[in-house]
């Protein structure tokens, strides 16, 4: 079989480059560039978040696996060289002045607050005539021609576009190859706006196929019109990339951050975000703490690409951390709350490691694979009912569901497995080893090869 | 060695012409798309490049003259080639100059339902000779183009009377991005007058080295109003083509940090 040339396009970029150490512009970024000219952690970072995190792998396995052919990933990065190279991979890097970020980003975050039903839906009815909006189009039209361009030179076999920002890419891409689009957020029809749900249908209907991340999302496509052909793959990562420390090494590297032996620690592994909702583990934390005064809710993760230097400029993950910094005063919890924020995978693997169970506490979630790292680490997790993860939850068998506007049940939950003698979380854990097995990348690799032949043999 | 040109060579005469023919003919095309701001892009456009042609005829007719060939042998020569190639091709060039007009002035595109005469159909192609129907038992009508100009046509699909479509010609290197924005900002400006559920959509229809043909669709809200939105609209998008080349064309060069260079 032919190995497929593909063109993948995302708006969070693999690699952020950093500043340098004492600040200032960085430096003058060439052209093309070596991906071996620079140092991770020094030169740049993986971008944190799902999208990168699922895709970067899936490339490197269906390049390893022969199914792809060299590959070329478009993004949004002002930051850094144009293009730069590494194995077997090309990002080709699109770059946007200031004003019209500001612009872009308003208007994706007012799309994303809504989907996340966190935005009240008359406030952004106009948001597709405003000038906002002339600069999201301004970006999907500079991208969309870029890829253009690169056509012409490549030649791709198909385009696989990421995430909802992108979602105007198909349309003004004007090509008869294949297009395959995968949306990684919620999708609730009942949440979109009426005023938009033509344009939606009509960006969507541009696509040969959109990926979904459960069935719900699949019933959402058609609550809302779309009547072309959709794809439940789940979100995946690699478990290898997992690794259990001993006790002694995650008591120590936990201990770095304030957790100190004998405390009892629950993890939640969320970016600073509204619809994370740690309030809710907050909350729960508080009425919990006077019968076990050695608890510590751990909270790992700060802001998105969205918030990074470079990106759309938005501050929220400060106002959230802030809002949640006085919440946990007003409750008297402080002590007992650690923002851990962005961590090493090695500290991560600690904090899992060193914890009894983790929460997933979102008003709104794609997805949540979160909660099959949890599993990998062996660790029960309480998720909530509106992650399109909870669709593979069997309630008290591989996880606990609760309503994210529930704290006191969610804190009835966490009481349960805070008591238990281990018995339920044995049973938890025991199974949801298997259900993380449907979120392995081995599983989705096979799945997104055979979707990709089917594409293009359709 | 460095005396004066002979002013009374006709060669130099006759290149002196070609220059001001020139610079005539960029002056009628500013004139031409000034007077013709209200139209529609395509229609602008083509009379832009009409303007021009008549110019450079003229200029040249007498550039020749000027070298001492009979002007009037030139006239009857191109004027018999041009009967007898209207006389031979007229039905083709008949189709070929209705294509253009009915995409300008006809209200329907490709995945329209129409009705012509007898025939109705799915609009599947517009060439430059005929518009390709697909029926609905299955078979391909492809009626003369110059057939829509001259019989009454019935777009039956859904709510046709709402969708505005504006051809726009642009050329082959221009980049899109900013003219769309400036376009969907202008047009941001009509909301109350169009259907706030469809927003402006921008779509590339043809693209070669020399041209990029787009189609912008909007759709309004009530028919009483179609005719005065045609002319805004088509005036907005005039307008916003001309402010981004303007802006483009004083754009300062990117200060050096911004430069990309070797790293």
């Amino acid at each position: 079989m032919e190995k497929i040339n593909v063109c993948i396009n995302s708006q969070t970029p693999l690699l952020q480059f950093l500043p340098p150490p004492g600040g200032g512009p960085g430096p003058p970024w060439g052209e093309t560039a070596n991906l071996a000219e620079f140092e991770e952690g020094v030169d740049y970072r993986i971008s944190p978040g799902g999208v990168t995190r699922m895709v970067y792998p899936l490339v490197r396995r269906l390049l390893a696996q022969g199914v792809l052919d060299e590959t070329h990933w478009v993004s949004l990065n002002p930051v850094g060289p144009r293009v730069v190279r590494t194995d077997g991979l090309t990002l080709h890097n699109v770059a946007l002045g200031p004003q019209r970020m500001g612009g872009y980003g308003k208007t994706k975050e007012a799309i994303w607050s809504t989907i996340h039903g966190l935005t009240p839906t008359e406030s952004t009815e106009d948001l597709f005539w405003s000038e906002e909006f002339s600069e999201y189009a301004f970006y999907n039209r500079t991208t969309s021609e870029r890829i253009r361009k690169l056509d012409d030179q490549l030649d791709f076999d198909l385009f696989y576009i990421h995430d909802f920002q992108q979602m105007p890419v198909g349309q003004m891409l004007q090509t008869l190859k294949p297009k395959l689009f995968r949306w990684h957020i919620p999708f609730d029809a009942s949440r979109i706006p009426e005023d938009w749900r033509a344009l939606f249908v009509n960006y969507l209907d541009s696509y040969d196929v959109v990926v979904v991340s459960c069935d719900r999302y699949r019933a959402g496509l058609r609550a809302l019109g779309f009547r072309g052909k959709s794809v439940r793959l789940y979100p995946y990562v690699d478990p290898k990339e997992y690794r259990r420390p001993g006790k002694r090494v995650a008591a120590a590297t936990c201990a770095r951050w304030g957790v100190r032996p004998g405390d009892t620690v629950i993890l939640v592994v969320a970016r600073m975000d509204p619809a994370k909702a740690h309030d809710r583990a907050i909350r729960a934390l508080a009425q919990l703490v006077p019968k076990y005064p050695r608890l510590r809710l751990v909270l790992v993760g700060n802001g998105s690409f969205s918030g990074a230097r470079g990106g759309p400029g938005l501050s929220k993950s400060q106002r959230w951390k802030s809002h949640l910094e006085s919440e946990a005063r007003r409750l008297g919890v402080s002590e007992r709350v650690i923002f851990a924020g962005h961590v090493p995978q090695h500290a991560l693997d600690c904090f899992y490691e060193r914890a009894l169970f983790t929460i997933l506490p979102s008003v709104n979630e794609g997805f949540g694979l979160v909660v099959v790292e949890s599993w990998l680490h062996r660790r029960p997790t309480l998720v909530t009912e509106r992650a399109g993860i909870a669709e593979l939850i069997r309630d008290g068998e591989n996880g606990i569901l609760f309503d994210p506007d529930d704290v006191r049940s969610l804190a009835a939950k966490m009481h349960e497995l805070l008591d238990d003698d281990g018995e339920l979380a044995g049973r938890l854990t025991r199974d949801a080893v298997i259900t993380a097995r449907a979120c392995s990348i081995g599983t989705a690799a096979r799945a997104e090869a055979k979707l990709m032949h089917e594409v293009l043999e359709a | 060695m460095f005396g004066l040109p002979d002013w009374t060579d006709p060669y130099l005469f006759a290149a002196i012409i070609l220059a001001l023919t020139w610079v005539v003919a960029w002056i009628a095309g500013f004139v031409i798309r000034g007077l013709m701001s209200q139209s529609p892009p395509q229609v602008a456009a083509g009379a832009r490049r009409s303007g021009k042609v008549v110019v450079w005829l003229v200029g040249v007719l007498l550039a020749v003259q000027e070298v001492g060939v009979s002007i009037e042998i030139l006239l009857l020569v191109v004027s018999l080639f041009a009967i007898a190639a209207i006389v031979a091709l007229r039905i083709p060039l008949e189709n070929f100059g209705a294509k253009y007009f009915s995409d300008v002035y006809s209200p329907f595109k490709v995945g329209d339902s129409i009705q012509v005469g007898s025939y109705t159909g799915k609009v599947i192609e517009i060439n430059a000779m005929t518009t390709v129907l697909l029926s609905e038992d299955d078979r391909l009508i492809a009626l003369p183009n110059s057939s829509l100009l001259k019989e009454t046509l019935v777009n039956v699909s859904p709510q046709a009377w709402k969708e505005l479509t504006i051809p726009i010609s642009l050329p082959g290197n221009v980049d899109i991005a900013p003219i769309e924005s400036e376009i969907l900002k202008s047009l941001g400006k009509l909301r109350m007058r169009l259907d706030k559920r469809f927003p402006p959509i921008l779509a590339t229809k043809a693209r070669t080295a020399q041209s990029t043909d787009l189609v912008l669709t909007v759709m309004i809200r009530r028919p009483e109003e179609r005719d005065a939105l045609l002319l805004e609209v088509n005036k907005r998008v005039h307008d916003a083509i001309q402010g981004t080349r303007t802006r483009e064309a004083l754009a300062p060069t990117p200060p050096p940090s911004e430069t990309p260079a070797k790293h």
